[in-house]
């Protein structure tokens, strides 16, 4: 068997090919990545011919310069992270226990509730903007990171819940009720068998709503005034009538780079939970 | 007991296996082997249900029930701009209905809508799939295909706009350069090419999702089934037919779940891409919906739309729902 | 020289209203506009303004926000940040709707301000005309312009011609081509010398709003001013035989050879447009407001007047040659303003010769008398003379009408540029005339 670290097919049989069909796939998806990257040091009149021209190249910084220099990209940076980390753990936790409860609880309005918040997901976070734009601005809200982190976590049930879910249609319930039969109630069943053993779910919900708190535009724009995140800050370089790429360019790889960050590490903990802690209570 | 614990899935969806006799009885009772009662909370499993489930219905009544009922309000009134409301009942449903421009953008949702998911969730899977037989070695391509998913959807728009640009895009440059010249058009110009270009870059920044969770879902299948076909002498490409691809269910469930709905709001591509043109031909439910409320603000008329799509996506997804979450559970 | 500002005309029952104040919810804002009558006070505390300006606009009002603020060290601006993709009005109705309040607004667009004005939301300005004494800076022309109802809703702090067709005296040259078209004809004679020098005569941009421009401006020169009013005020449908006419003119360009593929206008970007046309010199032509003087002077870091022109849209000899659309900005007072000392003052401010001087910067003209027009580059120059020789100036028609009726007028222009027929011609006028009863 080779030590290839947890699970995995590749046990004993290490696949030649397909890393290579993989990297080829990727490396083509990659391109207009490059252009950004490009973009972003290239200078303006060269880009607008295309990123990819050849004709005159030149490398430069002086689009991370002004985008450094005008912009308050150290508090904003704060600022998202402090938005998406709480907006991002809040799911991370409540998500597993509602699945759980939808899943292996018995109970009224059950089917009705789940099936609610399952088809919330197709609602635009548009419609949310102004009747909580009133809500807030009556409650003082205006201006404060929960303005936004609340909406964050609440529409991320609509998604989290079902992931989470469907990972746990294959927990093996044997050693749910085996807990039972110990007299575990079901919230503890829930916090000490199920909860230390979805940690793949959990991980994917991570990586899915940090993205998209991070860059979360819509709500920061209309609620946050003075704490503004990243990128409700940079969407200002684009103006109107500008087409300054290279500095959309910068403002984008800024702002994709955490994310990315955050997708490496939390897929390590994908694994296989539950069976393979399975063979003690034998 | 040597026997992997895990169960292997049926071809049925429930996931009911029918082999084990612990599965039979369960069969007969949501309790399990305990079906008889032996150990039971007295007041059954309600308590701890709405315990574990009240800080999400909180937060979910503030931002999502609430104002759910302020869009279905609003859809009954007319609205224009920062004019005063006018109650005009299911009027806006009969112009909806009435609107060619919303049959319109119905037929390109649905093709949007099948093409992209089918297609994002194939591409992600196959690679989960490949990836998973080299999951150290590959982890750089994910990211990088990951990367797509994480660059938002207006940069991503831009960089689209340089490839498809009719003169000097990239797209047309490389085909001018390998001699398919007659090939070139005005990819987003062409009413009979432009969805099916905004497609191809909503499926190339969408990919990455499925890629993520499937790959998670083939993760966390237990390794001594690995083990035991590997002793069985299956090849690897074996173990992916028989074993990853019905265990990885799940992840490809949540992905079509997330990619299809996340379609029918899809609204910053299409915008920086062809704003909805030429001629409407990109403009879809997503888009419609975007546009009369926050753009030509017409809230009432906006609003009634989210509801239709709300309604529409109901139709299909309770059936689904009911049946997967039938009395087996 | 009398200039008509039109707009006033949508308004059912004529030209000019009389002085009315029989709104009951006006009321409010009458007495803030009468609070500030009187000699103008000094400036102090905070004011506020909603701000959906980016990119370089942004950067140009924040300069003159800081060169008021340090000639009034007692105020201190705040900018409640408005956006929406697309049109910025959506993310300044969301910004109203939810409740903020401040003193001041930018606008640009016409039929906003008389939604605006509709709502109660402005404050009218015609003590501060008084207060400010505006009308030594802003003709009556300008003060006009922005009248609903027969009261004052904004103060013009800068314009442009939307008459202006740009090019570059270069790619005449290859063509052979010498001097500026002045009439129609010539207009069209210029297409086959540009042709033969492998050139596109007309780059017409019309993936979203840019190619409505051309019918626009055929319609004043072949109509004039008022019907383009009336027409958005739907006081003429659009089956009206001044449409056809304008549509039939540009058939004859397009008959003529003036532009691309159907497809590939209909995939044009503006920016790309102008790219060809000031920077690649593969268009000869392209019809655009004045942020392409500041495009081209900072993308393609080209002298105004040497490297690229400004010349007027040709006359069609139907007597409507001396009239020229515009775009404009104004600065409004909100009914919810706080600080209206602190907002005068800055309008004020803003036709400051000082002011004028940091927008000439950015390519951009004053309407102020204050303005020292001698800082003005050869392109700014000739548009701001082209406006002032106008006897009549008329808002884009594309700012004028309301939400959808925009959008709609916009795709079906698209139709006609897909096959500009007889027929194509009849079945838009009709569909635009179907939207438009319903719009108003």
């Amino acid at each position: 068997m080779s030590a290839d670290g947890q699970g995995g097919v590749a046990i004993g049989a290490s696949s030649r090919w397909a890393p290579w069909v993989v990297g080829a796939v990727a490396f083509l998806w990659v391109v207009p990545i490059v252009g950004i990257l490009v973009s972003s040091v290239r200078p303006l009149d060269e880009i607008s011919i295309g990123w990819w021209s050849t004709g005159k190249f030149t490398l430069t910084l002086d689009a991370w310069r002004t985008v450094w220099d005008k912009y308050p990209l150290a508090h904003a940076f704060w600022v998202s992270v402090k938005i998406s980390v709480i907006s991002t753990l809040i799911p991370m936790l409540f998500a597993p226990m509602a699945a759980y409860a939808f899943h292996f609880l018995q109970f009224r309005f059950r089917r009705v509730m789940l099936i609610l918040i399952i088809n919330a997901f197709v609602l635009p976070s548009q419609i949310v903007v102004i009747p909580l734009f009133v809500l807030w601005r009556k409650l003082g809200l205006i201006d404060n990171i929960w303005a936004v982190i609340i909406p964050f976590a609440g529409l991320s049930f609509a998604w989290a819940v079902y992931l989470v879910k469907s990972y746990l249609e294959d927990f093996p319930r044997e050693l749910i009720e085996a807990a039972q039969v110990d007299g575990c109630g079901p919230i503890a069943r829930f916090f000490h068998i199920v909860l230390p053993n979805s940690l793949t779910p959990i991980a994917a919900v991570g990586i899915l709503q940090f993205l998209w708190t991070w860059n979360g535009l819509l709500l920061p724009i209309v609620y946050l005034r003075e704490e503004v995140p990243l990128t409700a800050l940079l969407a200002r370089i684009q103006g109107v009538y500008d087409r300054n790429w290279d500095q959309v360019a910068v403002a984008a790889i800024v702002t994709t780079v955490v994310p990315l960050v955050i997708f490496i590490v939390f897929q390590r903990y994908f694994t296989a939970g539950a069976s393979m802690r399975s063979g003690s209570k034998e | 007991m040597s026997a992997p614990r895990q169960r292997a899935p049926a071809a049925g969806a429930t996931g009911a296996s029918a082999d084990s006799p612990a599965a039979a009885l369960r069969a007969n009772g949501r309790r399990g082997i305990l079906a008889g009662g032996k150990v039971r909370t007295p007041l059954g499993d309600a308590p701890a249900a709405w315990l574990l489930l009240a800080p999400l219905l909180l937060l979910f009544a503030i931002s999502v029930v609430y104002p759910l009922l302020e869009t279905i309000r609003l859809s009954f009134y007319d609205i224009r701009g920062l004019g005063s409301p006018k109650l005009v009942g299911f009027a806006n449903y009969v112009k909806l209905f009435e609107d060619e421009n919303f049959r319109t953008a119905l037929v390109a949702t649905l093709k949007w809508t099948l093409a992209s998911t089918a297609a994002s969730v194939a591409i992600g899977w196959g690679l989960a799939m490949l990836c998973s037989l080299a999951p150290d070695r590959t982890l750089v391509f994910r990211v990088m295909i990951f990367a797509a998913y994480g660059v938002s959807e207006a940069v991503s728009g831009f960089m689209w706009l340089g490839i498809y640009r009719a003169d000097a895009g990239l797209l047309n440059t490389v085909l001018g350069g390998l001699g398919l010249g007659a090939w070139q058009n005005p990819w987003l110009g062409d009413p009979t090419t432009a969805l099916w270009a905004v497609i191809v870059a909503y499926v190339w920044t969408q990919v990455g999702l499925p890629l993520m969770t499937t790959f998670a879902s083939i993760r966390a299948i237990p390794r001594n089934l690995f083990e035991a076909a590997y002793i069985d002498g299956a090849k690897p490409l074996s173990m992916l037919r028989h074993l990853v691809m019905p265990l990885s269910l799940p992840g490809v469930r949540v992905a079509i779940f997330i990619n299809l709905l996340s379609s029918l709001k899809a609204f910053d591509l299409i915008f920086v891409l062809t704003s909805g043109g030429p001629v409407r031909s990109t403009e879809t439910v997503g888009y419609f919906m975007y546009r009369e409320s926050m753009q030509n603000f017409k809230l009432g008329y906006g609003a009634a739309s989210t509801v239709i799509l709300l309604l529409g996506v109901l139709l299909v997804s309770v059936p689904v729902i009911v049946q997967r979450t039938g009395s087996a559970r | 020289m009398k200039k008509r500002h039109g707009h006033d005309a949508r308004r059912p029952g004529g030209v000019r209203a009389a002085r009315s104040t029989h709104r009951p919810g006006a009321l409010a804002a009458v007495t803030i506009a009468a609070m500030i009558g009187g000699t103008a006070v000094a400036a102090e505390g905070e004011l506020v303004m909603i701000n959906w300006l980016g990119g370089a606009q942004a950067e140009m009002m924040a300069k003159l926000q800081d060169d008021f603020v340090q000639k009034n060290p007692d105020v201190s601006f705040r900018d409640i940040v408005a956006q929406a993709a697309g049109d910025a009005r959506g993310g300044i109705r969301q910004v109203i709707l939810g409740g903020e309040k401040a003193d001041l607004l930018v606008n640009t667009w016409p039929s906003f301000r008389e939604e605006l004005v509709d709502a109660e939301l402005l404050v009218p300005l015609d003590d501060i005309w008084e207060s400010e004494g505006l009308d030594e800076s802003l003709s009556s022309v300008w003060r006009d312009l922005t009248v609903v109802d027969g009261r004052n809703y904004g103060v013009t702090y800068t314009f442009g011609d939307r008459s202006g067709i740009w090019y570059r005296p270069d790619t005449f040259a290859r063509a052979g081509i010498d001097g500026e078209p002045q009439t129609f004809d010539e207009f069209k004679a210029t297409f086959e010398p540009l042709r033969e020098a492998d050139v596109t005569p007309m780059a017409v941009p019309a993936k979203v709003w840019a190619h409505a421009e051309w019918f626009e401006s055929l319609l004043i020169r072949t109509a004039g001013v008022e019907t383009a009013t009336r027409l958005a005020a739907h006081e003429i449908p659009w089956t009206d035989e001044a449409v056809r006419t304008a549509l039939e003119k540009w058939q004859e360009l397009i008959e003529a050879g003036c532009c691309h593929e159907p497809n590939t206008m209909l995939g044009l970007d503006w920016d790309v447009a102008t790219d060809q046309v000031l920077r690649d010199g593969d268009s000869g032509y392209v019809l655009m407001g004045m942020w392409l003087n500041t495009r081209a002077k900072q993308e393609y870091g080209e002298e105004p007047g040497t490297d690229f022109s400004l010349m007027q849209f040709p006359a069609l000899g139907m007597g409507h040659d001396d009239v020229s659309m515009i775009d404009a900005k104004e600065l409004s007072l909100l009914a919810s303003t706080r600080n209206p000392e602190a907002a005068a003052a800055f309008m004020s401010y803003m036709l400051t010769a000082d002011a004028a001087a940091i927008m000439a910067d950015y390519g951009l003209a004053s309407p102020s008398a204050q303005a020292d027009t001698s800082v003005y580059d050869p392109v700014i120059e000739k548009s701001v003379q082209e406006v002032s020789d106008a006897r009549a100036v008329q808002f884009v028609l594309g700012d004028l009408l309301p939400g959808d009726l925009g959008g709609e007028y916009r795709v079906q222009l698209q139709k006609f540029l897909q096959d500009p027929s007889d027929e194509t011609i009849d079945s838009v006028m009709a569909a635009l005339e179907k939207v438009a009863s319903d719009a108003y």
